[in-house]
């Protein structure tokens, strides 16, 4: 296969993967702003999710206030920020149109008719609970196009290096979703949050959708240890980093085995696994969440670039 | 005579992932030379591609991958060269001379250059008037710049490519086959790099036309390859694109 | 239009059909009132979903357009093929026979036959391509001709593409096309298939594989990329004749010979369909600026080490200025009288006829001698008075630049349109390969002028296109 190939074949994943986690962002955003009950507090929020998503500088260039209208513009159709959804799903197309044929037709097709679908909208008539219903509709786009991939897709070396980019993707996202909001997660001694840690609690999970499957696991309230144990080491919840890294490591060996050999990717995987394989969340605390969190995401970005390098991303 | 030389190029190459050269710096034995021994040496000429080119060429490619720094080319070699008063003749695989009739951007006709002049009088001749006339008209704003203002001499700006494509333009516009001849011009302790003309007579192929020098090549031209102009024929062409000219030396060498 | 109405595909000037469309007319008449509407709207979701698209040049970059596609068939029978393809066989023949001599002894030009000045000083003659052996000899391994009927036994060759004829994929995906929509036609009739293409242009490819190559020659599509109007077709070729589709940048060139650049490193590349032109190949060769190429391409290709498919410096035959010299070229390599006519070609360097020309321009069509797609071009009968002084004034200005041909009528076809099904005027475009052999698909692209009476049939200027059969006997 093509170094291009494959560099758009994991940039193709990574896309859909940013267009939905953009949603379930906005859709977290738009929600907290719409309970939050202090003055201001609509605003915060929504600029927490842009900091989240690290567009908030942008964002700064072009509106003076973050209120749902302006924010959901800018998350859903502005062609200058590069993780918009429009941005995202254009970019995946882009890469499928480049890579047609190594993608089967139900993939290109779900990608294909996406782009025309959202090229329609009308960016005026996305409010209220038409924006809730194209936040479902994004994540329903991803869900489809990763639905035809696991069903018609050739498990070969296009499928890896699919598979890596939306997990790779994936970690990131989840990391900067704890980060954004990592210190109401710090242990306190104040043993029963309060209704805004409640309410920040809430919002993390959801924006991991995982606020339901919590509960399955933990049969417990909202707790803050828990919510970070849940988002970075349990191996079950499949947007956890501990999850998503597994993936990766899972997917290289796949590779491994086509190409024979080990490549640099897989060094700087093992990079990534060895700060979550053995680790427990007292530690993490001890060595500080957010610094964790930070040097996570470096090290996750280290296994793209290893990628690239070993794999002729960019010849 | 015998010539020994060796021709030296430095070329800043930058680093780019790949970089691929062409080159028409290989002498074949004519008529009026023997090559005795001839060698490049350069990175990845080992592994280069020899083959011939559109105008009968021995022509080179040769690449490097992640090049760092400088390219230093160097040419070595030993010829025999005999005084054919010009005449080349034909060779093997010259490819068929109406194709030197094709004008090119740098072979443009200079109507003064040719007006007056007529094939009837024997084309020889022609010929040796054409010289005359572009040695004079290249070469004269040249005197008059190097006795200039500042009362010093300086070096002319002129290249002998120039007294090239203002006989080849010409020759193309009289419709006589003329192409560009690029080699080595002996001028008694020193060599230096050249170019010239070959334009053709039916009854005697290709004939040489040193028009910078006003004279037809004899012993003192060693002849490295021949093109449509100074562009086709390029000693050395190059992917990336080099910006400087290359520092480059020709030095004689005893036998 | 003037004159009489011109030659219709399917019904005689008396009303009676013509003997390939009379199964057709029937089926035709079967159809329930809404059937065909709901046919071309379901035509036009196959092709969406499909992403066959192409760009607009003009318009916005990265706008993309369906080609409209015609339900109804048109339909060749298995006599008119015969003679057709026939005649195209000699052209290519012929063709090929050209670019070697013109690129070695040149004995056509020595003979006087075809005017020196007119091959050695064309911008599409390649002086780069003298003395170059190709693999058995061929220049254009893949050719589309245009041809025009003008009644029953009256066809012209428009122009003979030689560089990189497109088209290919909308005859291949017309058919997928025409057998869904329309399955119960095909059990009727019987057609020759089309869909052998991608596999024969395999073949032709392989079997012009440089030597040492191997069995099994490693292919590839060169394409300049995404934005390209034709990306699709290069996706789709070599999608379905299992070949790389590479950019400039993912090919590269080392000890002369061709690698792709591959997750599993450097892989050889024997023989590459390029769909890049001639003058963007190779910068080391051709125009340094060019991003598209591949740097070193074209020594490769002279050291013998790659097939470039097809060769560089084609186009000096299907130069509109060549091409009053076909049949001339076809007498000269193969003894032979053309079968298939040109079209009479008026030469505006010419005084006597740049006169006629000027005079009659309203009922003459006008093309740019490097024009395509329909670009720069005047259809006197269809052009206002302005239009008219406008082309004249460009003649005088530039004769050499334009050739001038009479408006031919050019046959109609019936075309599902809003108000129902109409003539419309049709060319067509056989696809022809070169290589071990000459394989001529049956069929190839019709292409449709949708709006009435226009004769201009390019996609980019509003044409459609028809599926093609070609009735096996």
């Amino acid at each position: 296969m093509l170094g291009r190939t494959a560099q758009n074949l994991f940039w193709l994943s990574r896309y859909v993967e940013r267009a939905e986690n953009m949603a379930r962002l906005l859709e977290v955003g738009y929600r907290m702003s719409l309970t939050s009950r202090r003055e201001g507090g609509a605003s915060e929020h929504l600029m927490s999710m842009l900091q989240a998503a690290e567009v908030d500088e942008e964002f700064a260039k072009k509106h003076k206030l973050a209120d749902v209208t302006s924010v959901s513009q800018f998350m859903l159709f502005d062609e200058t920020n590069p993780s918009s959804v429009r941005s995202c799903l254009l970019a995946a197309r882009t890469n499928a149109r480049t890579v047609r044929t190594a993608l089967t037709t139900e993939m290109w097709e779900s990608l294909n008719s996406a782009w025309l679908e959202f090229a329609a909208i009308d960016p005026r008539e996305t409010t209220g609970s038409r924006l809730v219903e194209l936040l479902q509709w994004v994540k329903t786009v991803s869900h489809r196009y990763r639905g035809a991939l696991l069903s018609t897709f050739l498990r070969d070396d296009g499928y890896a290096f699919s598979q890596i980019g939306n997990f790779v993707e994936r970690a990131d996202n989840t990391a900067r979703i704890l980060d954004m909001k990592y210190y109401v997660l710090l242990p306190r001694t104040d043993l029963i949050g309060g209704d805004v840690d409640i309410q920040q609690w809430t919002l993390i999970l959801r924006a991991a959708s995982a606020h339901r499957s919590y509960r399955h696991v933990y049969h417990d309230r909202y707790k803050a240890w828990n919510i970070a144990d849940y988002l970075i080491l349990r191996p079950e919840m499949p947007r956890s980093l501990i999850f998503s890294v597994g993936w990766i490591n899972r997917t290289l060996d796949m590779l491994e085995e086509i190409y024979g050999g080990k490549a640099a990717g897989h060094a700087a995987a093992a990079d990534v696994t060895s700060m979550l394989e053995g680790n427990s969340m007292d530690r993490i605390f001890a060595y500080g969440l957010h610094e964790f969190l930070t040097e996570f995401i470096a090290r996750n970005n280290k296994v793209t670039e290893a990628l690239a390098e070993s794999y002729n991303f960019y010849g | 005579m015998k010539i020994s030389l060796r021709h030296t190029m430095r070329f800043s190459l930058g680093s780019p992932a790949h970089a691929a050269e062409h080159l028409l710096l290989t002498p074949l034995s004519t008529p009026q030379q023997k090559v005795e021994r001839w060698s490049i040496e350069m990175p990845g000429i080992a592994e280069a591609a020899a083959f011939r080119d559109a105008f009968g060429n021995r022509a080179h490619l040769v690449t490097q991958t992640r090049p760092e720094g400088e390219l230093v080319v160097t040419i070595s070699g030993a010829v025999e060269t005999f005084d054919k008063a010009g005449v080349l003749g034909r060779l093997e695989y010259d490819p068929m001379p109406a194709l030197f009739r094709r004008a090119t951007a740098e072979t443009k006709a200079d109507p003064a250059l040719i007006e007056g002049l007529s094939p009837v009088g024997g084309r020889i001749a022609l010929l040796h008037e054409l010289m005359d006339r572009v040695h004079q008209a290249i070469g004269a704003p040249a005197q008059m710049q190097v006795q200039g203002a500042e009362g010093q001499a300086q070096d002319s700006e002129l290249e002998p490519q120039d007294f090239a494509h203002a006989f080849i333009g010409s020759a193309r516009a009289l419709r006589i086959p003329a192409r560009y001849v690029t080699g080595y011009v002996i001028d008694e302790e020193t060599a230096s790099f050249h170019a010239w003309v070959e334009a053709w007579d039916e009854g005697l192929g290709w004939i040489g036309f040193d028009a910078a020098l006003n004279l037809c090549p004899a012993e003192t031209h060693v002849r490295l390859a021949a093109g449509l102009d100074a562009t086709s024929t390029m000693p050395i062409r190059a992917v990336p694109v080099w910006g400087e000219m290359p520092a480059e030396t020709v030095e004689l060498l005893a036998e | 239009m003037p004159g009489p109405s011109p030659f219709d595909e399917m019904t005689n000037a008396d009303g009676s059909v013509r003997e390939p469309y009379l199964i057709l007319e029937q089926w035709l008449k079967e159809q329930p009132p809404q059937a065909l509407g709901l046919m071309a709207a379901d035509a036009e979701g196959i092709f969406r979903r499909l992403g066959i698209t192409f760009a607009v040049y003009g318009s916005n970059e990265g706008t993309e357009k369906l080609i409209p596609f015609d339900i109804i068939p048109r339909i060749i029978s298995a006599i008119e093929w015969r003679r057709l393809s026939k005649g195209i066989e000699q052209r290519v023949r012929a063709l090929n026979a050209f670019l070697h001599d013109i690129y070695h002894r040149q004995e056509i030009l020595k003979a006087g036959r075809v005017p020196e000045k007119l091959i050695l000083n064309n911008s599409a003659f390649c002086p780069e391509m003298m003395g170059l052996e190709p693999a058995r000899g061929i220049y254009s391994h893949i050719i589309g001709v245009d041809i025009v009927r003008v009644g029953p036994d009256d066809f012209y060759v428009l122009e003979d593409n030689l560089r990189t004829p497109s088209g290919v994929s909308y005859m291949l995906e017309d058919r997928e096309a025409m057998l869904q929509l329309a399955p119960d036609l095909f059990q009727r009739y019987k057609v020759a298939p089309v869909e052998t293409y991608p596999e024969n242009l395999r073949r032709t490819m392989e079997s012009v594989a440089p030597a040492g190559a191997g069995s099994s020659p490693t292919l590839a599509v060169l394409t300049p990329g995404i934005y390209n109007s034709a990306y699709f077709e290069h996706s789709f070729l070599a999608d379905q004749m299992g070949a790389e589709l590479c950019e400039g940048q993912d090919l590269f060139v080392e000890n002369g010979k061709v690698y792709a650049r591959t997750t599993m490193g450097p892989r050889r590349i024997d023989v590459i369909y390029r769909r890049i032109d001639d003058d963007f190949l190779d910068p080391l060769t051709f125009r340094p600026d060019s991003m598209l190429g591949v740097p070193g391409l074209f020594d490769a290709y002279r050291a013998g080490n790659v097939t470039l498919v097809n060769a560089p410096g084609t186009g000096i035959a299907d130069d509109k200025a060549v091409y009053t010299y076909v049949p001339e070229i076809i007498e000269f390599y193969l003894g032979e009288k053309a079968l298939l006519k040109n079209v009479p070609t008026y030469n505006c360097t010419d005084a006597e006829q740049r006169a006629y020309v000027l005079e009659h321009i309203a009922e003459l069509v006008v093309k740019e001698v490097h024009g395509s797609g329909g670009y720069g071009m005047l259809v006197g009968p269809a052009s206002t008075a302005e239009m008219h002084d406008i082309f004249r004034a460009k003649i005088l200005a530039r004769p050499d630049n334009y050739i001038v041909q009479p408006t031919l009528a050019l046959s109609t076809c019936p075309t599902f349109v809003d108000a129902g099904i109409a003539p419309r005027h049709v060319d067509l475009r056989p696809y022809v390969l070169v290589g071990d052999q000459i394989r001529i698909t049956p069929g190839g692209l019709t292409r449709v002028a949708l709006t009435e009476g226009s004769l201009v049939v390019n996609s980019s200027q509003g044409g459609g296109t028809k599926d093609t059969w070609v009735l096996e006997e």
